[in-house]
Formats: C-alpha cells, sequence, structure tokens
C-alpha cells in the first residue's frame, strides 16, 4: 500500500555516469537533468566521430569502448592517443567554439553520449550549480591533460 | 566561435519559399490544426521564462511544467468568471453595437467625400459625393456585413479547436527537449552535429520571433494606450491592445487595428472629425515607433532573411492561407530557412557524405560477415 513512499531503484544509467569523471560530483538529481540533455550515438569501429577542422558543436564521453585520435603525420593518417571508457573529447568545441584539432574515430565499437554546446550554454543559465561542477570537471581534465603533455615533452624534448 | 557554414545563396532561398508555400497551402486545408498549434507555439514562449524560473529553483521540468499550467487555468477561470456575463451582454447586443460602428464609419466616409467635393470643382463635376457615396453603402449593407458576419460564424466554429492549444502548450513546456532527441536519434552519426545546430537554429528563430511579437505587443499596447488616452478616445487601453494584437498579422494587421479605432472615434465624436484625424496620427506615430526603434528592438532580425523573400512570403501566406497564413509565413519562413540551409550545406559537403556512406559500408559489412561461410 505504501509502495509509492519506497525509493526508486537507480537507473542503470546512471551508475554509468557516476563513473564519468565529468560527471563524478554531480548528485542524482543533477545526475537526471543531464541524462535530459545528453545525446547517446553508437559508433561501429572505424567509423569516424568527426574530422579535424570540422566546427564542433559538441562534447563526447565514452560510455562504452574506445576512440582513436588521429592526426595526419607525413602523409598518412596515424593514432596519436586513445580515449577509453569514462574519458571526454571535443571539450574546446564546447568551451571555446573552435575547429576540432583531430580526427576521432572509433577504436572498437563504442557507444558515446554527446552534450552540445547549446545545451552546455542554457545549462549555464539554468542550473549554474551543475554548470559550475561539470566546468570545474573539464579544467581539471584539460589541467591534467596538459601535464602529461608536459611529461611527455619532457622525456622526449624536441 | 565557428559555426557551421550553412549554404545560402538564390537556389536555397528558392527552395525556402517554395518549402514554405507548400507547408503554407498545406496548413490552409488544415487550419483547425494549425490555428491551436499556432496559438499553442506563442502560449509555449509565453510561459517557457516561468518554467525555466522554476526549473532554476530546483523544481523538475514535469513537475514545472504542470506547476504553470496550473496557474494558468487558475487565472484564466478567475478572469473568466466576472467577466462571462458581460461577454453574454455583448453577445445580445452584439449586432446592434456593429451596426452603430458601421453607421459611424458610413457618416464619416459621407463627410470626407463631402468635404472633398466641396474643394476640389473636378470632383464635383464628376458627381464623386454621389457615385462613392452609393458604392459605400451597397459595400457597407451587403459585402461588409455579410464578410464579418461570416467571420463571426468561423470564430465560433473554430472555438472548440482552439481548445487544443492549451494541450498542445503543455505538452510543449513538459517534453520539448524529448522531441528533440527523438529526432536526433534518427539522424547518420556524419550528420549528427550540423542536426543539433540546426535544432538550436530552429529554436532560437522561434523563440526570438514569438517572445519578440509578445514584447512589441506590450510595448504596442502601452504606446497607443497613452496616444489614443490623450486625444481622448474613450477604452483606450482596450482599443489599443486589440489594435496591438492586430498587429501581430504582418503589413495589413496595423491598418485593420487604425480602422477598428477611427470608427469608434468616428461613431463617439460625430462631429468632430478633428478626432478622426489625431486617431490617425497616434497610429502613423506609432507604426513610425515600431519601424524605427521597436521592431529592431524585439523581432528584429530573428528571421535572418533578406528584406525581398520575406515580404515575398507575407504576400504568399496570405494568398494561399488567408489571416492565419500571414501571421504563419514569416516564423514559418524563418525555421524553413534554417533547415533548408542545413540541408544544403550536407548535400554540398562531400566529406560528410562521403563518411556516411563509409559508415554504411562498415554496416553492411557487418551485417553480412557471417552470410557466406
Amino acid at each position: 500500500m505504501f509502495g509509492f513512499l519506497q525509493r526508486r531503484p537507480e537507473h542503470p544509467r546512471m551508475a554509468q555516469f557516476r563513473q564519468i569523471g565529468l560527471f563524478a560530483t554531480l548528485r542524482p538529481k543533477e545526475l537526471r537533468v543531464i541524462d535530459g540533455l545528453l545525446y547517446e550515438r553508437r559508433y561501429l569501429e572505424g567509423e569516424i566521430v568527426f574530422d579535424e577542422g570540422e566546427e564542433g558543436q559538441a562534447l563526447y564521453v565514452v560510455l562504452s569502448g574506445k576512440a582513436l585520435i588521429c592526426k595526419r603525420i607525413d602523409g598518412s593518417l596515424l593514432p596519436i592517443a586513445q580515449i577509453l571508457t569514462g574519458s571526454l573529447f571535443g571539450e574546446l568545441a564546447l568551451l571555446w567554439g573552435l575547429p576540432r584539432s583531430a580526427q576521432v574515430r572509433a577504436g572498437e565499437d563504442c557507444v558515446l553520449a554527446a552534450l552540445s554546446r547549446a545545451d552546455f550554454e542554457t545549462l549555464i543559465e539554468t542550473h549554474a550549480a551543475i554548470a559550475t561542477k561539470i566546468a570545474l570537471q573539464l579544467a581539471r581534465d584539460l589541467g591534467q591533460k596538459l601535464n602529461a603533455r608536459a611529461l611527455a615533452l619532457e622525456a622526449h624534448p624536441l | 566561435m565557428t559555426l557551421p557554414s550553412n549554404a545560402s545563396g538564390p537556389l536555397v532561398w528558392l527552395v525556402t519559399i517554395a518549402v514554405t508555400t507548400l507547408l503554407l497551402v498545406a496548413s490552409a486545408h488544415a487550419l483547425w490544426l494549425v490555428v491551436p498549434f499556432l496559438l499553442a507555439i506563442i502560449l509555449y514562449y509565453l510561459l517557457y521564462p516561468v518554467v525555466r524560473r522554476l526549473v532554476l529553483a530546483g523544481v523538475s521540468r514535469q513537475a514545472a511544467a504542470a506547476l504553470v499550467a496550473a496557474g494558468v487555468t487558475l487565472v484564466v477561470v478567475a478572469v473568466m468568471i466576472p467577466l462571462l456575463p458581460w461577454l453574454a451582454a455583448q453577445a445580445v447586443t452584439g449586432e446592434v453595437t456593429l451596426n452603430r460602428y458601421l453607421e459611424g464609419g458610413r457618416v464619416l466616409i459621407d463627410r470626407t467625400l463631402a468635404a472633398l467635393e466641396h474643394q476640389f470643382g473636378f470632383l464635383r463635376r464628376m458627381n464623386f459625393h454621389a457615385e462613392m457615396g452609393k458604392m459605400a453603402t451597397e459595400f457597407g449593407d451587403t459585402t461588409l456585413q455579410k464578410k464579418v458576419g461570416e467571420a463571426l460564424f468561423a470564430a465560433a466554429a473554430w472555438l472548440p479547436s482552439l481548445l487544443l492549444a492549451p494541450f498542445f502548450a503543455f505538452f510543449l513546456l513538459r517534453d520539448g527537449g524529448l522531441f528533440a532527441k527523438l529526432l536526433a536519434s534518427e539522424v547518420p552519426n556524419a550528420f549528427f552535429e550540423r542536426t543539433i545546430y540546426m535544432f538550436d537554429r530552429v529554436d532560437a528563430t522561434a523563440r526570438n520571433y514569438f517572445q519578440g511579437l509578445l514584447k512589441l505587443t506590450v510595448v504596442d499596447t502601452v504606446c497607443l494606450t497613452a496616444g489614443l488616452w490623450l486625444v481622448g478616445v474613450p477604452n483606450a487601453p482596450i482599443l489599443a491592445a486589440i489594435a496591438a494584437v492586430l498587429q501581430w498579422i504582418p503589413v495589413v494587421g496595423s491598418v485593420i487595428g487604425c480602422v477598428l479605432v477611427v470608427l469608434v472615434a468616428a461613431t463617439e465624436f460625430p462631429t468632430n472629425p478633428w478626432m478622426v484625424y489625431a486617431t490617425i496620427g497616434v497610429f502613423a506615430f506609432a507604426r513610425l515607433l515600431d519601424n524605427f526603434f521597436f521592431i529592431p528592438l524585439t523581432v528584429g532580425r530573428s528571421i535572418r532573411m533578406h528584406p525581398m523573400p520575406t515580404v515575398l512570403m507575407v504576400f504568399i501566406g496570405g494568398a494561399v492561407a488567408g489571416v492565419p497564413g500571414l501571421v504563419l509565413a514569416l516564423p514559418l519562413a524563418g525555421v524553413v530557412s534554417a533547415v533548408v540551409g542545413t540541408v544544403a550545406g550536407i548535400v554540398r559537403d562531400p566529406r560528410l557524405r562521403a563518411r556516411h556512406a563509409y559508415a554504411r559500408s562498415l554496416q553492411q559489412q557487418r551485417i553480412a560477415a557471417d552470410v557466406r561461410i
């Protein structure tokens, strides 16, 4: 009779979101807001997510599988890094609207969650707390990437 | 910031005009659905800021939409209860009132023609007053009364379908984002980012247009109320509000609004022609303010189309779908322009098409992988 008072079981997607660094600091209620904004896309191994130089409209989070960052080196397109489950890419387009700096394609069959720039801008106006938490995580992620790049340069100076 | 280079040019204009015209022709055959949907969109953009405020305060989107719908229903009921007896009385005396104002208009035309004939000799020789007066009387007695009667009957027949407007508006407020997600899920991966950008442009075009229109209505109501009150026209706020809402009909709406108020002024002050001239002056001044200040600040460049196809669309809208076509032509053309621009951008981008073809071939290989042994 009082079943409606029982706490509803959490949707498996919410548990998956909590594992993602970008959304790690969000509360369950805030995750539901984000869930309403994300577009889920499925890519087959080898399929291009976006090309270098393309105008970017969204940030992507890898929900499952793996994506490859590819750059043209000496005329041939080579993978230079891989993006594993839980990691994100395409954040420069979201923050500055810059053209894509590299090509990204699916390294294996993968599921991506896309957050559009328009939705992120709306989020800043409607849910400033959520947008701030995401922006902070984005800043941390960018910091880690910069740090990794600096360490790599130290190990292999130009 | 870089944005997708959406195609534009004469071909895109032509396709936009053709598609908008087809949609307007289709809408002319389903006005019972188009009119409530149009009102629902206006209601949606009117109430959306309130829903957004509630969402900002921590209420879920669904609950916010339900709260706003309940609030609006309560306000409508609270307004309608004291208004119903007055409306019933107006319905009973409606024909008498209409004939009184039409007679006021006829007297105004009669006096103006007599004054013109008195002023210019060639008009007297043409027997201008008698001929034009006869035509005006015939028009007033037959065509105008018949048209007004038909319009009132049509409005009465549409009333039940208008009840769909709040219903549509509620679901737009509650599930607007879901529709976009459902549509995007059908789009191939290669075109996904262009599509979400198009959604944003379509939403921005419609939102800027309708919210701008509502702001323009408020500003026009205030200005016209002030002007008509200064001139001394009775019931200035009501007449100003009606005239401001009529401005939703591009080009002819402001003329109709002006004629209505002039009829009231001519009837209420039959011996004072300056009242009529002053009323026309107020409308002309308000129109100037609209054109130079208010429209650029409100509706402005929300449509993002060249003025030539824009004006053309207004006339096509009126020709194929009447008054709803006039109201619908501009926002529809703006939305169609965004969609056609995006589709043309995809069609003209060989790289995107190649990516889509490659994704399909990958899918095909996967499907057919174990067909042959």
